[in-house]
């Protein structure tokens, strides 16, 4: 498969992730948390954080648009995590060549994955790749900080959900993106 | 005209992220207020289809509940009836007369409701602002700022609409405030702080007013919902120092997390009232 053809499909899949499962996880599945916030793990910034290492930064910043607009689009947010994620699509570059040996290019067909990058860099980068992007929604999004320790609460907790379905998506599917 | 270019072409990344990012935020700033556009919105044909197969197969995991909820409602709405028409002594008869003549005059001429059913396919009570998809459009008459309520209480407001879908902002939102009244008639408005959907607060009630937790609060016939919905109870009552008002926590009546079905309210005289309050606005 190409890396266009597997990146659309990741695309699709991660939507759908997103919008049918991991949105209602607080309506059905999860009743009455009791004061602790509500909180929701975002995964769809992981399509932008496994683009090939190669990628331009103005493909990532298009694409990352795209899929905020489209993620907005299912969630009546109108253009908040096109915001968010248009951020992290630009920092992402820099975050790598910072934890990166070698420069990007030598990477060729790759995606940043625990075979190429080991455990350690990779969680290092989506981890502070994910906090950012979940800082911004959901501030701009409750754009009120007179409870600041609520938002937070409510931020870590979103981030770390999303850091472990981002492992357990990892573990599932390293396997046949490390053969190519 | 070369310098330019190049210019362009050195900062080409960083021009494209900021070009995006304020793409983003004139789209954020659209909604920020209720009379926003709608220009990306779950009420699209796509999204709206996504969650009504989604719903579809979730539906049949909810029936015994909607089965109960319609009974206890059915038994409100009896409960109703028959105090409107049961009248077995002379005292009750002249209690009807008189609600019959107060019907004729006011109820039904100054506030005419029509109400549509409608099925809830995506639904959500974790973010600031929550919004629900029902499965009913224009083509079912629905139109932007409908009240939205529920068999239990009130539910939102209609804000986008397509041809089969609608998606509604629920009152589960720091955008938008209800005016609401107590059993005594004193008036205030709920918020909601963005926190807990088992939870709202109503603000602008006086000290000297007494409220005890367990007292329902009701819509007004000033807010856009059909009077005398009930809201919700209050939980319990704090006092603000700084300007001696009360706050009232309250727990919503409607249960948000199990929205099924909704009733969608028009109302007939809206367009002559806004028509009337907006001709008064213009004159000095």
């Amino acid at each position: 498969m190409s890396q266009y053809i597997r990146n659309f499909l990741r695309f699709a899949l991660i939507v759908l992730l997103q919008v049918q499962i991991l949105n209602k996880i607080t309506i059905l599945w999860w009743p009455e948390p009791s004061g602790f916030p509500l909180f929701i793990p975002m995964v769809y910034p992981l399509f932008i954080l496994l683009m090939p290492f190669e990628t331009p930064v103005w493909a990532l910043l298009i694409s990352g648009f795209l899929m905020g607009l489209c993620i907005d689009a299912f969630m009546n947010t109108a253009g908040i995590h096109a915001f968010a994620t248009v951020f992290i699509a630009y920092l992402r570059t820099n975050v790598l060549n910072a934890l990166m040996p070698r420069n990007l290019n030598d990477y060729i067909n790759q995606s940043p994955g625990i075979k190429n990058m080991g455990w350690g860099p990779f969680l290092v980068y989506s981890s502070f790749l994910i906090l950012l992007h979940h800082l911004l929604f959901f501030g701009i999004e409750l754009w009120n900080f007179s409870n600041i320790g609520y938002l937070l609460l409510k931020i870590v907790a979103s981030a770390c959900t999303t850091m472990l379905l981002i492992m357990v998506y990892l573990l599932l599917f390293t396997r046949q993106t490390a053969n190519r | 005209m070369r310098t330019f270019i190049l210019f362009i072409r050195r900062f080409f990344n960083l021009i494209l992220f900021l070009a995006l990012e304020i793409v983003s935020i004139v789209l954020i700033s659209h909604t920020q207020t209720l009379q926003g556009t709608d220009i990306v919105s779950s009420a699209n044909t796509v999204s709206g289809l996504l969650y009504q197969k989604q719903s579809d197969v979730i539906y049949y995991f909810g029936l015994r509940k909607m089965n109960d909820s319609l009974l206890s409602e059915n038994m409100h709405l009896r409960a109703l009836l028959s105090a409107r028409h049961e009248y077995d002594t002379l005292k009750d008869i002249v209690i009807r007369r008189e609600k019959d003549k107060v019907d004729s005059t006011h109820v039904i001429k100054y506030a005419e409701y029509k109400y549509r059913t409608a099925r809830v396919v995506n639904n959500s009570v974790s973010f600031a602002n929550n919004y629900i998809t029902i499965n009913r459009g224009w083509a079912d008459g629905i139109g932007k700022n409908m009240a939205v309520v529920s068999g239990t209480g009130i539910v939102g407001r209609i804000v986008h609409v397509s041809e089969h879908f609608a998606s509604a902002l629920s009152v589960l939102s720091v955008k938008q405030q209800v005016s609401s009244r107590l059993k005594d008639g004193t008036i205030g408005y709920i918020a909601w702080d963005g926190e807990r959907p088992d939870m709202m607060v109503m603000k602008d009630v006086p000290q000297q007013i007494k409220v005890k937790a367990g007292d329902s609060i009701y819509t007004t016939s000033v807010s856009f919902f059909p009077p005398d919905i009930m809201i919700g109870t209050v939980l319990r009552v704090e006092t603000v120092k700084k300007n001696n008002l009360q706050l009232l926590y309250l727990k919503p009546s409607t249960n948000f997390r199990d929205l099924q079905y909704v009733y969608v309210v028009e109302n007939k005289m809206d367009m002559e009232r806004k028509k009337l309050e907006d001709s008064l606005k213009t004159k000095p």
